[in-house]
């Protein structure tokens, strides 16, 4: 693991949307979430005399490679017209080389959701309040507010969470902490990089959060306030109900990032998805085939992301907000 | 008996002065309507009587309590003043009916089943018994600003301001939003009224204030300032309404 690797911490985040109008992808991502649950369930949860060993994965690899084999055998024989045959038998030989390696991305995975999760749901418990000081605070409210957005934003994450990791006594003083890395409490780094991840997407989130309370009109706040309602609850009953599913898309593309970004956990040591993948392929030397397996439990993670926005948008849209862009 | 008093309001904006020392009086029960022409102060009068904008100087009572004191709260006091606006500002998340109940629930803490038994009731008064689940969006203008009448009701306010009501609607849904101010000063609620509807004035106002360049030119009954305005400013603006079809 080196740091001298192109950060792409400071990358300017942008719009991805996918499109999610596709059954097969739906079969594939349920065998996928089908497949995880099932291995963590026996990983983490089943005692070891009734489990199913945790290194060892439950498809064998024998008989993909044997028909990878055989399947090249033929293809080489047949010449140029073989060539079908090749890619099939590289696409077995892939998927051969692949199964060893299932249950250490299976366990990086759990990781990566964690972070992720984590970083989301605390950072939006910091964004609320970042966002509603910026729009409707006072001077020196509105001032820390920008200053701690200008600050996490114009620095790599990288950087911050080396910062958190090397620069601060934070891991000492998680260390002490009675019952962490025991059991399912995760072990230090692993916190660090959630409190990484809970600051950095804090104020992306407080940005989008931000532009979308600008976008509620401000009727709706002066019709607040001519009930009786203070203005606090006035942004609490009226104004953040709006802001706040405006905010979705905008949310769901930080979803999408953070789960990306979530790689630089292994920087600091966190045995995540990429981690898994980098050491198996140190070992292994096979670089192409674990990266490109990653980049397709990423894609999977993604993708369900994706889906599962779209689901809280039309879930909580009403008639005239939110939801599909409609009349 | 005196509900509400205005004395020599002065309001400005930067160096602009908005209300040049307004003064008018209302009892209970009274409707008045306040006309002038567009950049007069109107907006910024009614919005001076519940604070939503600050007086420079003068001063403003509501049955008895002094408006800008230093002891006077400015959530208790909106919750005696109702307001309805120029394009309706519903709560655009909440149904019809939670747009009423929320000040009812979280202003006047009324228990949520009394809430709802109470919004309906005042969204049946303004005949939308049937609309009570549908969103903003789902409604027409005229059926918005019955439900903002309904909100501003709930409250149960001593005094409720329009701020020109019907002036965003279509003309063929001005009527009924009409009928609902109508009906409401008929059943004795105190009124003030930004409007430029001559009918609605013309029937329901005991007093008409004309308001120009942020002074009250010319305030009295309907039938004496259509009829016999005393200044020159008052008859032209008048003579311009009644010609632009209103
Ligand atoms: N918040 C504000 N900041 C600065 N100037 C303002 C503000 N509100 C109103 N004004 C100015 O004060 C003057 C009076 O505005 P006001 O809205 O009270 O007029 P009005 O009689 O209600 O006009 P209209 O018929 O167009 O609604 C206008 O020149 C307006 O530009
Ligand atoms: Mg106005």
């Amino acid at each position: 693991m080196s740091a001298e690797e192109p950060s792409v911490a400071d990358e300017v985040r942008t719009t991805v949307t996918v499109d999610t109008d596709r059954p097969w992808a739906l079969v594939g991502l349920a065998a996928f979430w089908g497949w995880l649950l099932v291995r963590w369930t026996n990983d983490f949860l089943l005692p070891d005399g009734m489990a199913f060993p945790s290194e060892q994965s439950f498809f064998p690899a024998a008989p993909f490679s044997a028909a990878a084999e055989s399947l090249g055998a033929t293809a080489a024989s047949l010449g140029l017209v073989g060539a079908p045959l090749d890619v099939l038998a590289g696409l077995l030989g892939f998927v051969a080389g692949a199964i060893p390696s299932l249950p250490a991305l299976a366990r990086g995975a759990w990781l990566t959701i964690l972070l992720t999760v984590a970083g989301i749901a605390f950072g939006f418990v910091l964004a609320v309040p970042l966002s509603v000081a910026r729009v409707y605070g006072g001077r020196g409210l509105r001032w820390l507010s920008l200053s701690y957005t200008e600050l996490i934003r114009g620095t790599p994450l990288l950087a911050q969470l080396f910062v958190l990791y090397f620069g601060l006594p934070l891991t000492q003083i998680i260390r002490e902490v009675p019952g962490v890395g025991v059991g399912f409490v995760p072990a230090t780094a692993v916190w660090v990089a959630i409190i990484g991840f809970t600051l950095n997407s804090a104020a992306y989130q407080a940005e989008y959060i931000r532009s979308a309370l600008e976008s509620v009109d401000v009727g709706q706040l002066t019709a607040a306030r001519s009930i009786g309602l203070s203005k606090v609850d006035g942004i609490r009953y009226v104004v953040l109900p709006q802001g706040l599913r405006y905010a979705i898309p905008g949310w769901s593309n930080e979803l999408v990032y953070l789960i990306k970004y979530s790689s630089l956990a292994a920087f600091i040591t966190v045995r995540e998805l990429f981690f898994q993948a980098e050491s198996i392929a140190n070992d292994t030397f096979r670089y192409t085939e674990l990266f490109v397996l990653a980049a397709l439990f990423y894609l999977a993670l993604v993708v369900s992301a994706s889906l599962l926005m779209n689901l809280v948008e039309e879930r909580t849209s009403v008639p005239g907000i939110g939801g599909k862009r409609q009349a | 008996m005196t509900l509400l008093r205005v004395e020599d309001v002065h309001k400005s904006y930067g160096d602009e002065e908005v209300l040049k020392g307004v003064s008018f009086e209302m009892d209970r029960g009274d409707v008045d309507v306040l006309m002038g022409p567009s950049g007069s102060g109107k907006s910024t009068m009614l919005r001076c009587i519940n604070r939503l904008t600050e007086i420079d100087s003068g001063d403003v009572w509501l049955d008895g309590t002094p408006v800008y004191g230093p002891d006077t709260d400015v959530n208790e006091l909106r919750q005696d003043v109702g307001m309805v606006f120029q394009d309706f500002n519903l709560f655009a998340h909440l149904t019809a009916l939670e747009n009423v109940t929320l000040g009812l629930k979280r202003v006047l803490g009324v228990p949520e089943a009394e809430a709802t038994d109470r919004a309906a009731d005042h969204l049946a008064q303004v005949g939308l018994a049937a609309q009570t689940d549908s969103y903003p969006a789902e409604l027409s203008g005229g059926q918005q600003q019955r439900v903002g009448i309904a909100r501003a009701l709930a409250m149960e306010p001593k005094l409720m301001l329009f701020d020109e009501p019907t002036s965003a609607l279509d003309p063929e849904l001005v009527g009924e939003v009409v009928e609902v101010m109508r009906d409401l000063a008929e059943r004795g609620m105190t009124m003030l009224v930004v409007s430029h509807e001559m009918g609605f004035a013309r029937s329901a106002a005991d007093d008409i204030h004309f308001l120009d360049s942020g002074r009250i030119v010319e305030s009295g009954p309907p039938e004496q300032l259509f009829q016999r305005p005393e200044h020159d400013r008052t008859n032209e603006f008048l003579t311009g309404l009644q010609s632009n079809g209103h």
